[in-house]
């Protein structure tokens, strides 16, 4: 199970690893970068049946509400999470959010400390004024109707943190300032889509109407029967830009693929729920591929058929002895699809 | 010679902290050994190894076949050797020289003074029966000798009773493990094994006979067999048959789901033991090719227990 946690915390990770890189700008001196000042935040909102729900404020004007979950099962389980990056339309260094979620929900918060002050020394390789976190509570009201009903609540707030981090020169190690603004890139897959070490990977992803669709299937070298599933997807709605994931420790008969050197090359993926039905892949002469059957997902507050001439396909089978590092998802990605450009090579 | 040095390699590393016979530039510790030679019944050779650190050591062997009880409960003086085998014999003897002491060569690697060998006999009482009666011996009295050396300085990798060829020189390899058993099989370039063989196989088990292993049987199987016998041209698809005394065949093979298996009929009876089979889900297995790398599967973590 320490694995799923892991994947888990991975994909949480991405808002954060996202929020962080939001702050960087191009350095002064060669070989350090300037991160410039930052109020980010955060707020429990606690848990609603099986969701844990809460903010996180990567800077001082955006605001993203997520709802994450996990289901366990013996040695399988899965992990999925929604998250709804909006603008902030006050200031979060004053201790205010106000922001509405489209049609589903609005928040509006004030943040009162309670005295206990944490102060952190810069990251490694940084140079500058430690931060300084304020825990207290956000007092208000956050209400929320998921889409097709999946979660309901309306509350006054919850615990929550204000961090001011000051001006850092930090030592230029890895690229940084990927959102550039875009709500978008909080809410990208990036790094939940590593496949490193995967010696069997089939990949499908469409990008239709603004929604990105991802799906990874992969098996890792030396693990035993099974495969791990992901799914993105990755949309802008009402000022919303929306992000949804779902991974699962699939049991075997998951994913079963051919062989290396097998020609054509041909694929079957049955993962476990929150997907249902089966999909095949085939490759066909002059190098084209299938991708047919009844795959689809449920997940929060969104029912979709996952197969269809408008995915693009592949499928990476690998002999552990030829290539070290297993399959590569991003070097196949074709360049011109919506998810933002290698995010997750920067991120991982 | 080759089996008293392998005797005395055996008990020596039960002795040695972990990892001190890799360290670079170690210290081989003193010590003091009693051996004693046997003829066993059905053509076995029986070797008896003491020290004075209550461990001892009885091997039978007979062609490829290896078993050793250890015990870590023998009492032993300076000509004193006692211990009890459960269930298989005991051996109370006392060391009595002949002539005087010889002082053999230095180890090759190391530095220190020469070993002291005195030759002599042990009397006593001496009883071992094996498992289904495979070998017996039973004397009061046998041909015996104690060696005794102080502490060696040892260069990186030397061993001072490391003998015959260098077997790490293999080309590629595949080995199947599970708690208690290993099935070995190594390929090698020509000239590097004896006979123009160039695949050795070894099977071995390990079985804790008392509480706390304190009484530990190890049974070991060794062949040399040629080439064809390990078929690794296309590694996700390797076919191993080793001659007797191993029986079948087994397969390592890469599935659909890109789970590497090991299937096949592959099994091995040691002396006094039932068949036992050398293939299975159950097993973690490798396969390396020196210039490429290796191919895992690893036991799910349940399985490190289940398969006990």
């Amino acid at each position: 199970m320490g694995r799923l946690a892991m994947v888990g915390f991975a994909a949480a990770a991405v808002l954060i690893a996202g929020a962080t890189a939001a702050q960087a700008k191009p350095g002064h001196r060669v070989g350090f970068d300037i991160r410039p000042a930052n109020t980010s935040g955060s707020v429990d909102l606690g848990k609603r049946g099986d969701y844990r729900i809460g903010l996180s404020m990567p800077t001082d004007r955006v605001a993203i509400f997520y709802v994450s979950g996990s289901k366990v099962k013996g040695d399988r389980g899965g992990f999925f999470s929604n998250a709804y990056a909006v603008h902030n339309r006050r200031s979060l260094t004053r201790g205010a959010i106000r922001a509405r979620l489209g049609s589903l929900g609005t928040i509006s918060l004030r943040f009162r400390p309670n005295g206990r002050v944490r102060k952190r020394r810069p990251q490694q390789g940084c140079e500058g004024r430690p931060s300084i976190t304020e825990y207290g509570r956000f007092v208000g009201r956050a209400t929320f109707h998921g889409e097709s009903g999946y979660l309901h609540f309306s509350l006054p707030g919850g615990a929550g943190d204000i961090t001011r981090s000051f001006r850092l020169s930090c030592e230029e190690d890895e690229p940084f300032d990927l959102t550039r603004g875009s709500l978008r890139a909080y809410v990208a897959p990036g790094s939940f889509f590593a496949t490193r070490g995967d010696i069997a990977l089939l990949y499908a992803t469409t990008h239709n109407h603004g929604r990105y669709v991802g799906i990874t299937a992969g098996h890792q070298e030396e693990s035993p029967p099974g495969a791990v599933v992901r799914i993105g997807i990755l949309e802008s709605k009402e000022a919303m830009a929306i992000g949804r994931y779902s991974f699962v420790l699939g049991p075997p008969g998951t994913l079963r693929t051919s062989l290396p050197g097998v020609h054509p090359a041909n694929a079957t993926l049955a993962p476990p729920a929150p997907f249902f039905g089966k999909a095949t892949y085939r490759e066909e002469p002059a190098d084209a591929r299938s991708w047919t059957g009844t795959l689809g997902i449920n997940l929060l507050g969104l029912k979709l058929p996952l197969v269809g001439s408008r995915f693009h396909t592949r499928l990476c089978v690998l002999n552990p002895l030829k290539t070290r590092d297993g399959c590569d998802f991003f070097k196949a990605e074709p360049p011109l699809y919506g998810r933002p450009a290698r995010l997750g090579t920067i991120l991982r | 010679m080759r089996l008293r040095c392998v005797a005395a390699a055996a008990l020596a590393l039960a002795c040695l902290p972990e990892g001190a016979g890799a360290a670079v530039g170690h210290d081989w510790p003193g010590r003091q050994l009693t051996r004693i030679e046997l003829e066993g019944s059905n053509g076995y050779s029986i070797l008896i190894s003491s020290d004075r650190k209550q461990h001892l050591l009885l091997q039978t062997t007979k062609e490829g076949f290896t078993t050793e009880y250890r015990t870590r409960d023998a009492l032993a003086g300076p000509y004193r050797t006692k211990a009890t085998l459960p269930g298989l014999g005991s051996i109370s003897v006392r060391f009595h020289p002949h002539g005087p002491a010889r002082r053999p060569p230095a180890f090759a690697g190391c530095v220190g003074p020469r070993p002291t060998v005195r030759k002599g006999v042990v009397r006593g009482a001496i009883r071992f029966v094996g498992e289904r009666d495979y070998t017996q011996a039973v004397t009061h009295e046998a041909p015996a000798e104690i060696e005794e050396w102080k502490s060696q300085r040892c260069r990186g990798g030397a061993n001072p009773e490391q003998d015959g060829p260098n077997l790490e020189e293999w080309t590629s390899k595949f080995s199947a493990w599970r708690p208690g058993i290993e099935f070995l099989a190594r390929k090698y370039r020509p000239g590097a094994l004896e006979g123009g063989s160039r695949v050795l196989y070894l099977a071995e088990t390990a079985e804790a006979a008392s509480e706390f292993a304190s009484f530990v049987i190890y049974r070991r199987a060794t062949v040399l067999a040629p080439t064809l016998t390990f078929a690794d041209a296309h590694p996700e698809h390797t076919i191993i048959s080793p001659p007797p005394p191993f029986a079948g065949t087994g397969t390592f093979v890469r599935t659909p789901e890109s789970v590497f298996a090991w299937e096949g009929d592959l099994s091995i009876q040691f002396p006094g033991t039932d068949p036992l089979p050398l293939t299975g889900p159950h097993f973690e297995l490798d396969y390396c090719l020196r210039e490429m790398g290796c191919i895992r599967q690893r036991l799910p973590p349940g399985d490190y227990f289940q398969s006990r």
